[in-house]
């Protein structure tokens, strides 16, 4: 009978170093899940541009600049790409009508808000053919375990093992200027859990959840407002 | 070898004092933040008025201080005051067609073609730290006392205006830059307040309304 044994030593640390984030690499991944709802056709040209904002009036978490910023990126680049105004540029060119207070909540209050002859003019002058508004947060759960390092006079390391989950659900809600009635929305749900095992030197194998929701919710609004979304 | 080691001993008691001094001084000394950041010009139609504008010296010196709750001592120094004067500055020659800023509100009386004088002033001044509130996010909320007088003193408008701001923590972000950012989208939300609303205050539309200011 054979008895598979592994007797630690220090040199077998090397070893244990690659072992370890080898087997966690596997284990490290991300679901991610994509919902479209869609109201209306959609069509783009390529003189027409969007502007993905996100949303920023709720009190316990406001949807993050990076991930509106890596959307955009997604949207912008590659085949079949849209013209995306900037963020902030939009936000601070369109000064006061998008703040978290003032910024319309439903089609409705976009209607009240072409009536102003001020930001009708200069939403044409961006060319604006759609407005896309994000909602969402990524929250972490499930940490467990732990990691304690030392350092002394001959050197110093880590050992311990940590683990958590990231969970992002997004949603992307498509405006149409031209009809002023939202014409569809797409929803986002990743997630995965990262590992941190640590032998001498903290190795993070992190899952990529809301890389992964940014690139599926980024594609598939791109196919959305090209009109070719299912 | 007795003396070089007693030299040695001694030299390093003296550099532990001093180091031990250095850190305690730094310790016990509150940081000081000041507020900075660029506003953008509200997008309105100008109001065909004429507004000299004052502010007073607790206006323009703004400083709030955040006590260290374990110690009591002064934690942070927020300075706000050259902020609320830019923010100002953009905002009020975008929402009236001429601004003169005053030295005092009697020289109000002096000038001629003034059609009122704005008097902003702050009441409250709070500030929300995730080490206290446990929540992940930096949070500023201002009260102002706005006030709107004719040329001779009379009030036309004494009211209230709130403004919130926040900004969400990130990894090796420093309180400075966290507090900025929150001041800043505060600061932000006033002005988009004050542009939309101050036509909307009751006694500013009906003094609007009875010197003809306001288009029926």
């Amino acid at each position: 009978m054979n008895i598979l044994r592994f007797k630690f030593t220090y040199n077998s640390i090397p070893r244990l170093a690659f072992v370890l984030p080898a087997i966690f690499f596997l284990c490290s991944c991300t679901t991610t899940e994509i919902d479209e709802f869609r109201q209306s056709p959609t069509a783009i040209s390529f003189d027409e541009s969007i502007v993905i904002l996100g949303r920023r009036q709720n009190n316990n978490y406001e949807t993050e600049e990076d991930f509106v910023t890596c959307v955009a990126d997604v949207v912008s680049r590659g085949q079949n790409s849209i013209s995306v105004v900037d963020e902030q540029l939009f936000l601070d060119a369109m000064f006061p009508f998008f703040e978290p207070r003032t910024a319309p909540m439903r089609t409705g209050h976009l209607e009240q808000l072409m009536a102003v002859d001020v930001a009708a003019d200069k939403l044409e002058e961006f060319g604006i053919e759609y407005i896309v508004w994000l909602d969402g947060i990524t929250e972490r759960s499930d940490q467990s375990g732990s990691i304690s390092c030392t350092i002394g006079p001959g050197g110093g390391g880590c050992f311990g093992f940590g683990t958590w989950t990231d969970d992002s659900n997004f949603e992307a809600e498509i405006w149409d200027l031209d009809t002023m009635s939202s014409v569809g929305s797409i929803s986002t749900d990743a997630n995965g859990q990262s590992y941190m095992p640590a032998v001498v030197i903290p190795i993070p194998l992190i899952a990529r959840v809301e890389a992964n929701a940014c690139s599926g919710l980024g594609n598939q609004l791109k196919q959305f407002i090209n009109g070719s979304g299912t | 070898m007795t003396t070089s080691l007693t030299s040695i001993s001694a030299h390093g008691a003296l550099k532990g004092f001093l180091l031990s001094a250095i850190l305690l001084l730094t310790a016990c000394s509150a940081t000081t933040i000041n507020i900075s950041g660029t506003f953008p010009a509200p997008l309105v139609q100008k109001l065909p008025l004429t507004v000299g504008v004052f502010y007073d010296d607790a206006f323009t010196n703004h400083s709030f201080i955040e006590i260290n709750d374990n110690t009591g001592d002064d934690q942070y120094i927020i300075n706000s005051g050259s902020s609320q004067i830019e923010l100002f500055n953009t905002m009020l020659p975008a929402v009236f067609e001429e601004v003169v800023q005053l030295d005092s509100i009697d020289s109000a009386n002096a000038l001629n073609g003034l059609d009122a004088v704005f008097i902003p002033g702050i009441e409250e001044f709070q500030v929300g730290l995730p080490q206290k509130t446990r929540l992940n996010v930096y949070e500023i909320w201002v009260k102002y006392n706005m006030r709107l007088a004719r040329t001779n003193g009379d009030y036309i408008a004494d009211w209230v205006m709130t403004a919130y701001g926040k900004s969400p923590e990130e990894t090796f972000q420093s309180v400075d830059a966290g507090v900025n950012d929150a001041a800043n989208v505060a600061l932000r939300d006033l002005a988009a307040s004050f542009t939309l609303g101050f036509g909307n205050v009751p006694e500013i539309k009906e003094w609007l309304r009875s010197e003809n200011f306001l288009e029926e």
